[in-house]
C-alpha cells in the first residue's frame, strides 16, 4: 500500500482524501497544508515505527507529526494512538483484544439503544422529535414513522431514557449540516453513522448528553475511521478530554471557564487589546466561544483543522496551555 | 464573524438578538440581512455568533449589531450574556414545522424576562417559499402577534423575501422608541452625542430605552 501512494508523494492533491462537492468549492476555505516529502508522517514511516511484536515507537513519530502532521492515508490509525485508544507499549496482539472487546461493548450499547429506538443501526435517522417534554410518543401525529421503521411503545417514565430521546431529534437536525460540503455525506448512510455514533454516545454519557459542536468534533472520526465501533471509541477518547467543555448548568457552559482564562491571559500579556474585546461584548469574550468549543473546525478547511488537531495533540496540551496555544495563534 | 470597525460612521448602535428553535433559519436570515448571502449547506450556529450592517432610518444611520445563537435548549445557559442590553429581537419559527411555533411562546417568556419591557419584538415566521409544506396558517400567526403585542412578517431567506422589511421594521421601530423617549424628557435624538446612545453589552449593561429614561414607560 504505501510503495503506491509513495512515488507521486510530494506536493500531492490531498483533496483527493476528503473530496469537497463541486457546487460547495467557492464556499469553503482555502486548505493550506500540504504532505512534504521526509516531513508529513507517511506510511512507511509509520509501519517502520512497530517493532516486531508492535511496541510502538511513538516519541519518533510525534516528531514527524509534529513537523508535518499525518499523511492521509494513515490518519485514522495514527489518530488511535494520539486519542489514547491504545498504548504505544502495547502489541499487536493486545490491541486486537482490547480491539474486539470495545467493537462487542459498543455493539452491545447500540442494541440497548435499538431496543428502545429502533431507527438506530438502520442507515436511517430521525430530524423530528419522537416523544413530547413529558414523555409522550409523537408517532401518531406522523405516520410516517412506522413506515421509517421507528416506534415508541406508550408513554416514557424512565428519566435517563426520556432525556436520551429527547435529544435525539437535535442530533439529526445537526447531522444533516456537519461538513456537507464533503463527498462523504452525500451519503445517507455516512450521515446515518454520525447519528449513530452521536446518539449511542449520548446514551452512555448521559451525565453531559448531547450537546451543538459534538457533531463538528466527530464528524472526522466517522471520515477517517471505516469502522463505527472504532470511530465511537476514538470519539470518546476524545470527549474524555474535551466532555467538561460541553457541560451546562445554570448560567453557564462548561467551556466558559476557558474562556475566563483566555481573558485572563490577554488582560496580562496585551492590556489594550483586552480592553478593546471588553468594549465590545463585555469582555466575556463570547467571540472566541465557537473555537474552542469546536477546536477551530470552522476556522478552517477539514484538512487544515485536522492538521491543527494533530499538531495540537502532538503537545498533549491540558486546558491551560491550550488558551496558550491560542494566544500563539493569534 | 463580520470584522468590527470601529472607525465606521454611525449614529446609533442597536443590539438586535435573534432567537427560535434549531433549524429554523436564524443563521441564514442574518448572513441574507448583513452579507445577501444564503447557504443550503449552512452549519448549526456553536454558542454565539455575530455580523453586523448599517442602514438609513430617516437621516440618521442606524448600525445594527445582531447576535445569533444556537437553537438547542442546553445553550440556554449563557442567556443572560445573550439578551444583556438588547434592543430588539427577531424571534423565528419555521413555518414548515409547527412544533417551531409552539415553541414560541417559551422563547417569548424568556426573551421578556431578560430584557427591558420596551424591546421591540417581531415575530417572524421563515421558509415561506416552501409554501406547499406550510403548517403554520398566516391568520394564527398573526392573531398570536397581536395578542402578544409583536410585530409579525413572513419571510423567505432563501428567496431573500420580506428579509430586508424585517430587519429595517425593528430598527425603525427602535429608533422610534428611542426618540419618543429622548422627546418624552425633552431632548432632541439629534442632539444625543454620538456612539452614547446606547452601551451594547458594555459594563453598565443600560439597552438605549433605560438609558434615555423609563419614567414614562
Amino acid at each position: 500500500m504505501s510503495g503506491i501512494l509513495f512515488h507521486k508523494y510530494g506536493g500531492e492533491d490531498l483533496d483527493s482524501y476528503y473530496p469537497i462537492r463541486p457546487e460547495c468549492q467557492a464556499d469553503v476555505p482555502k486548505v493550506r497544508f500540504k504532505a512534504r516529502a521526509g516531513k508529513t508522517l507517511s506510511a512507511r514511516r509509520w509501519h517502520a515505527a512497530f517493532s516486531e511484536d508492535g511496541h510502538l515507537d511513538i516519541a519518533k513519530v510525534l516528531r514527524r507529526i509534529q513537523r508535518g502532521g499525518i499523511h492521509p492515508s494513515i490518519k485514522g490509525l495514527v489518530w488511535e494512538f494520539l486519542l489514547g485508544c491504545y498504548d504505544p507499549n502495547s502489541t499487536f496482539e493486545e490491541r486486537n483484544q482490547i480491539r474486539q472487546q470495545r467493537r462487542q461493548q459498543y455493539a452491545a450499547w447500540k442494541t440497548e439503544c435499538q431496543n428502545i429506538v429502533p431507527i438506530i443501526g438502520s442507515g436511517k435517522f430521525i430530524t423530528a422529535a419522537i416523544v413530547t417534554d413529558d414523555g409522550q410518543s409523537l408517532q401518531d401525529s406522523n405516520r410516517d414513522s412506522l413506515d421509517q421503521g421507528w416506534h415508541v411503545d406508550g408513554a416514557i417514565s424512565d428519566k435517563k431514557v426520556l432525556q436520551w430521546m429527547l435529544g435525539l431529534h437535535q442530533i439529526g437536525l445537526d447531522v444533516v449540516r456537519t461538513d456537507r460540503s464533503l463527498v462523504f455525506y452525500e451519503s445517507e448512510t455516512n450521515q446515518a453513522k454520525l447519528w449513530d455514533v452521536l446518539a449511542i454516545y449520548s446514551w452512555v454519557d448521559n451525565d453531559i448528553g448531547y450537546v451543538q459542536g459534538m457533531n463538528d468534533i466527530c464528524s472526522p472520526m466517522i471520515v477517517l475511521l471505516e469502522n463505527e465501533a472504532d470511530a465511537f471509541w476514538c470519539f470518546e477518547h476524545t470527549m474524555r478530554r474535551l466532555r467538561e467543555n460541553f457541560r451546562t448548568n445554570t448560567g453557564m457552559i462548561g467551556v466558559q471557564s476557558q474562556l475566563s482564562t483566555l481573558s485572563q491571559i490577554i488582560r496580562t500579556i496585551d492590556p489594550k487589546l483586552h480592553q478593546h474585546l471588553e468594549d465590545l461584548d463585555g469582555g466575556e469574550y463570547l467571540f472566541a466561544f465557537r473555537m474552542l468549543m469546536v477546536l477551530f473546525r470552522r476556522e478552517f478547511s477539514f484538512v487544515d483543522a485536522l492538521y491543527l488537531w494533530e499538531v495540537r495533540r502532538n503537545l498533549f496540551f491540558t486546558y491551560l496551555s491550550f488558551s496558550e496555544n491560542l494566544v500563539l495563534l493569534c | 464573524m463580520a470584522a468590527y470597525r470601529a472607525d465606521e460612521d454611525y449614529d446609533y448602535l442597536y443590539k438586535v438578538v435573534l432567537i427560535g428553535d434549531s433549524g429554523v433559519g436564524k443563521s441564514n436570515l442574518l448572513s441574507r440581512f448583513t452579507r445577501n448571502e444564503f447557504s443550503l449547506e449552512s452549519k448549526s450556529t456553536i454558542g454565539v455568533e455575530f455580523a453586523t450592517r448599517s442602514i438609513r432610518v430617516e437621516d440618521k444611520i442606524v448600525k445594527a449589531q445582531i447576535w445569533d445563537t444556537a437553537g438547542q435548549e442546553r445553550y440556554r445557559a449563557i442567556t443572560s450574556a445573550y439578551y444583556r442590553g438588547a434592543v430588539g429581537a427577531l424571534l423565528v419559527y419555521d413555518v414548515t414545522r409547527h412544533v417551531t411555533f409552539e415553541n414560541v411562546e417559551r422563547w417569548l417568556k424568556e426573551l421578556r424576562g431578560h430584557t427591558d419591557s420596551n424591546i421591540v419584538i417581531m415575530l417572524v415566521g421563515n421558509k415561506a417559499d416552501l409554501r406547499h409544506l406550510c403548517a403554520v396558517s398566516t391568520e394564527d400567526a398573526k392573531a398570536f402577534a397581536e395578542r402578544e403585542n409583536t410585530f409579525f412578517m413572513e419571510t423567505s431567506a432563501l428567496e431573500s423575501m420580506n428579509v430586508e422589511n424585517a430587519f429595517t421594521e425593528v430598527l425603525t421601530q427602535i429608533y422610534h422608541v428611542v426618540s419618543r423617549k429622548a422627546l418624552d424628557i425633552g431632548g432632541d435624538p439629534a442632539a444625543l452625542p454620538k456612539g452614547q446612545t446606547i452601551n451594547v453589552g458594555g459594563k453598565d449593561d443600560v439597552s438605549a430605552v433605560k438609558k434615555v429614561g423609563c419614567c414614562n414607560a
